[in-house]
């Protein structure tokens, strides 16, 4: 029995033809309240596969092209269909058109941050605001760490470049964090400019930047 | 010739396997849950995990971090 593969929630105007997705079905919206989706016709969730994976990137990149504002969908969602997608998507469609207001006309650019010394607990708590307990400083200093400090000069050089951020630290050495940043479509040369003119600014840590990328990490990724 | 083999283990690690990283990372990580239970299909998952570490690790060996000047 044929099911409903989501690909995409989109925005703001939409260029029709849509073309075909993993299993060559043709991708149509389906509205949901005040957002729609970009859906495919599916008997069965593609296998997580290197190559599936790259075919739906590759999908996504061409939806993002023909909308104003996209949020990808986490790969493998699948729906019993059109009612029960609409009454998954309906009722957080406030959220969901918020975050499609964010990621309007902007795509994504990926850093992954490496190597370096672990941030000292000490270092960190050197930056908290002076005035708090001893608990609320070590929790303080903890939540500066996650905010990737490791890579400030970049964000000074990025400037305005960047609309949005969100940061990851991660406790698998040598990968240290990751960093999403939504940049404005037509910008993603002048941010690799950046981060090449800083990379000697940063020490002992590397940055690996990607993208430009269909905005996926600025999707809410719980509808609770 | 050292800096230029450098610069190409460095462009290594940016267009190849790590390329993967960031798929992995972006479909199965990131994006809308449109429903509580995602339905992914098992295979080539341990594929996908075991490249996902080797990556990690090769990151670090194609590229050492510098050694502080004494």
């Amino acid at each position: 029995m044929s099911r409903l593969y989501v690909y995409a929630v989109v925005g703001g105007t939409v260029r029709r033809r849509l073309g075909r997705g993993l299993s060559g079905e043709l991708i149509r919206l389906v509205r949901c309240g005040t957002v729609r989706a970009a859906v495919g016709d599916m008997d069965a969730a593609p296998a997580v596969t290197p190559t599936n994976l790259r075919a739906h990137d590759a999908i996504i990149r061409r939806l993002a092209k023909k909308a104003n504002a996209l949020l990808p969908a986490r790969f493998g969602s699948l729906v019993d269909d059109d009612g029960a997608l609409q009454d998954a998507l309906a009722p957080r469609a406030t959220e969901l058109g918020q975050a499609l207001a964010l990621v309007e006309g902007c795509e994504q650019m990926t850093l992954r941050v490496y190597g370096g010394a672990r941030l000292p607990e000490k270092a960190a708590a050197d930056d908290v605001p002076p005035g708090l307990g001893p608990g609320a400083r070590y929790l303080a200093a903890r939540l500066r760490a996650r905010r990737v400090p490791e890579i400030e000069p970049l964000r000074r050089a990025l400037g305005g470049l960047v609309r949005a951020e969100r940061a990851e630290r991660h406790g698998t050495r040598p990968l240290i964090a990751s960093v999403y940043h939504l940049v404005p479509r037509g910008r993603t040369r002048a941010y690799r400019a950046a981060i090449s003119r800083t990379r000697a600014d940063l020490g002992n840590v590397r940055v690996r930047a990607s993208g430009p990328w269909a905005p996926y990490a600025f999707a809410p990724e719980r509808l609770a | 010739m050292k800096r230029r083999r450098r610069r190409a283990d460095s462009d290594l690690v940016e267009h190849a396997d790590a390329s993967l990283l960031d798929v992995v990372d972006h479909l199965l990580n990131k994006g809308v849950v449109v429903t509580g239970d995602v339905m992914l299909g098992l295979a080539g998952v341990d594929l996908v995990y075991l490249r996902l570490s080797a990556l990690l690790c090769a990151a670090d060996l194609i590229a050492p971090p510098r050694r502080p000047r004494r």
